[in-house]
């Protein structure tokens, strides 16, 4: 894990398999990992995908709906994968 | 032991680990339920009897670790502190041993007694998973089974297991995972100060590991207890450490995988990735590749838009003769020119527009439900570095595709303010849905099949506009800072769900059409009025006098006064810009500017627009509108989440004279064009 945070730090971001590919690692691994760093507090999970907004100004905003269909699929984003950032 | 003489077992283990399967197999219907004192979370006991012994079981809360961080890790924790339990059995999915061994691994350290459930056997031997409990149980040093709690037959083997522990009081052995934590300079020291009976049950491996991770309540249980100078000592020890509970989380694991090795035949996955992730991620081809997909989207998005435009430049043609009709009967000038010149023609470029909006959503939807969208994430996140913003932030950039409103509200989950505010003010760049409503089909109107390249160009622009935005806006909003990479894990491709798909894409049509009809309706309404004059002579109204007087200065942007007053009421939202040209250009019976340039009445709105304004000016138009704000009630937005008058004024006005400026730009080259 402490290899796993040091090859993030240049910036670039990086899929599950990428990780595991460049620490020589499986990918079960690279995902205990991110379970963990994720329970720790040490990455964060970045809650856009099931999670609608609330906006002003569409109609079908304000009906007590929460996501407003007029800027985004019922329920959010739903196949946007996950993505955890280091905090 | 409780006072009743009975045996007190508790149960141990993460969530889904099967507890509760076991625990109702356990007991029966001798339960108790209540509460934890002074907590929410739910106490479970019962009792069972075996071979003469009674035994009290309690259902601890599932936990990922022992740690300080909830609740229920708190109960767990002072729970084994309290000593009531004779034997802990700790449980684990057989299926992810490597994963849910962590407790075991937490656990390590306690010195109350314990055994091993490896639960789930079943999902595990249906995996090809052999594990051999025998040899496990022999480097751990406690019992060790392997079962399914569905399984009632597997009952014996529990019992057998959990009498070896109460009597043997068989203790996990701590020692190897120790010396890999002495692999930490600070744990030494740490174990050293920390003096005899801090926390009954926990051993001062256990207690030192937690220090290490900055456990509170730990900490402050072994401060209690120390002299002023060991305190010192203490604290300069932890000092030195930064993320302990990634140093012991990784020597956890590495402890884990060492006794699980020769123990569970482990199947290499190979570490393939699909062919369409194996080009995104390249380093040279992934961005040229995705921008194509979403070229080859937005012209596909185009076909179904066709039919749709037909249909309202069909409608185009209904106010003429309408007009002469309504005439004839005896309805009076002003309500016929009313009803055809503003209602009528709004409609038909709103239908013409609902064409795109339709066939966009539901592209890019299609894209976002197969699971194409969070790969184009994926591509442009370092892009996002470039412009001095997290990963995150392109989310709002991909809601502003559809709504710059939705897009603002996105960046609510990003935390630095200044970062909040320099997305915003880029996403202000991308189009939002109605502008890719206005734009194909204004596009389509002018420059016929060169459209994709229109659209082509002002996604370029886009990224260049963003470029110079954040150039500009970013230093004061921005430090440079090392930014860690994300981790992404893109979605497995989909198979679309259509009807949720075609819910939404009828439901965001529906929603453009009623907003649409509002805005243009309206402005159409308001410019009809001020271009209204009693004698029909259009050079006597408000509207030509003012945009006399201006188009000197719209003459530099490459606009004259009619497009200009159309780009000023895109501001209030792009379809706006509709509601102006169709009033100002088609006017029909007395205020016809329309028959007054051309000089002759054209039978087609879109005609009429080809007639009167040059490609070049055209051109200006459409990206002046583009890049204009988005529009009125986005300006509202940005105010609510930025919170800063002065910040949405100065980015509001810097996205007007922008837009002149490439408004002016796109007409000089324009005029090299054509």
């Amino acid at each position: 894990m402490e290899k796993l945070l040091a090859l993030l730090k240049d910036g670039k971001s990086r899929t599950p398999e990428m990780l595991a590919a460049e620490l020589g690692v499986s990918v079960e691994d690279v995902k205990r990992d991110i379970e963990f760093l994720e329970r720790t507090g040490v990455i964060v999970k970045v809650g856009f995908s099931e999670n609608g907004h609330s906006c002003n100004g569409c109609t079908g905003c304000g009906t007590g709906k929460k996501t407003c269909a007029g800027c985004m699929p019922e329920g959010g984003f739903k196949n946007m994968g996950y993505m955890w950032e280091v905090k | 032991m409780t006072d009743k003489n009975e045996t007190v077992i508790a149960l141990l283990g993460q969530p889904n680990s099967g507890k509760s399967t076991l625990f109702n197999a356990l007991t029966g219907l001798r339960q108790h339920v209540g509460n934890w004192p002074g907590k929410t979370v739910e106490k479970k006991e019962g009792t069972f009897k075996h071979n003469g012994t009674d035994y009290l079981v309690a259902d601890l809360p599932g936990t990922y670790s022992l740690s300080a961080n909830s609740d229920e890790e708190m109960i767990t924790r002072d729970y084994i502190a309290s000593g009531k339990a004779d034997v802990v059995c700790i449980l684990a999915d057989s299926s992810q041993l490597e994963r849910s061994l962590y407790m075991l691994a937490d656990f390590a350290g306690v010195t109350v007694p314990c055994f091993l459930v490896l639960n789930m056997s079943d999902v595990a031997a249906e995996q090809g998973k052999n594990i051999k409990v025998k040899e496990l149980e022999k480097k751990l040093g406690i019992p060790v089974i392997l079962i399914s709690a569905t399984d009632t037959k597997a009952y014996d083997r529990f019992y057998q297991a959990l009498e070896l522990a109460v009597k043997g009081k068989t203790v996990l052995d701590p020692g190897a995972l120790e010396k890999r934590y002495e692999e930490i300079g600070a744990y030494g020291k740490v174990r050293q100060i920390i003096p005899d009976g801090v926390i009954p049950g926990y051993s001062k491996t256990w207690l030192a590991a937690k220090a290490i991770e900055k456990d509170e309540p730990v900490i402050a249980k072994i401060t209690e207890k120390l002299s002023a100078g060991d305190k010192k000592l203490l604290q300069s020890a932890l000092s030195e450490v930064d993320k302990g509970v990634v140093l012991t989380g990784e020597r956890k694991f590495a402890w884990i995988d060492e006794f699980l090795s020769g123990i569970v035949e482990k199947k290499k996955t190979q570490i393939s990735l699909g062919k369409f992730d194996r080009i995104i991620t390249h380093r040279v081809w992934g961005k040229p590749v995705v921008i194509l997909t979403v070229l080859l989207g937005l012209v596909a998005s185009f076909i179904p838009a066709l039919p749709l435009m037909g249909i309202g430049q069909l409608i185009g043609k209904i106010p003429d003769p309408l007009n002469e009709a309504l005439l004839n009967i005896g309805c009076p000038a002003f309500i016929a020119a009313l009803l055809c010149d503003v209602l009528i023609r709004s409609l038909s470029f709103i239908v013409q527009m609902l064409g795109f909006v339709f066939g966009v959503t539901l592209v890019f939807g299609l894209l976002e439900e197969v699971g194409v969208m969070a790969r184009i994430s994926y591509v442009f996140d370092n892009t996002m570095a470039k412009f001095g913003l997290q990963g995150k932030s392109v989310m709002p950039f991909l809601i502003s595709f559809g709504c710059t409103m939705g897009g603002a509200a996105g960046t609510r989950v990003i935390d630095s303010w200044g970062q909040k505010v320099l997305t915003i003010a880029l996403a202000w760049a991308v189009p939002c849905g109605a502008a890719w409503a206005v734009i194909p089909m204004l596009s389509t109107i002018f420059f016929g099949a060169w459209m994709p390249v229109i659209i082509l160009v002002i996604l370029l622009v886009m990224l260049l506009h963003m470029w110079i935005t954040a150039k500009i806006f970013g230093r004061s909003l921005v430090k440079k800072e090392d930014r860690y990479g994300m981790i992404m894990e893109l979605p497995p491709y989909h198979k679309p769900k259509w009807g949720a798909l075609f819910r939404y894409v009828f439901g965001r049509t529906k929603d453009t059409f009623i907003r649409a009809l509002k805005v243009v309706v309206v402005v159409a309404l308001a410019f009809w009025l001020l271009s209204y004059t009693s004698t029909g002579d259009i050079t006597n109204s408000i509207l030509y006098k003012v945009g006399h007087f201006i188009e000197p200065v719209t003459k530099i942007f490459g606009m004259g006064w009619q497009t200009f007053m159309a780009f000023i009421a895109s501001s209030l939202g792009k379809e706006g810009a509709l509601g102006v040209l169709s009033t100002i250009f088609t006017g029909s019976g007395t205020i016809s500017v329309g028959a007054l340039v051309s000089g002759a009445r054209a039978e087609n709105i879109n005609e009429i627009l080809v007639n009167n304004i040059a490609k070049p000016e055209a051109l200006a138009f459409i990206f002046a509108m583009t890049f204009n704000m988005p529009c009125i009630v986005a300006l509202a937005a940005t105010y609510q989440e930025t919170h800063s008058v002065k910040w949405t004024a100065r980015i509001a006005l810097y996205y007007t004279g922008m837009a002149l400026v490439l408004a002016g730009i796109a007409y000089y080259i324009g005029l090299l064009i054509w």
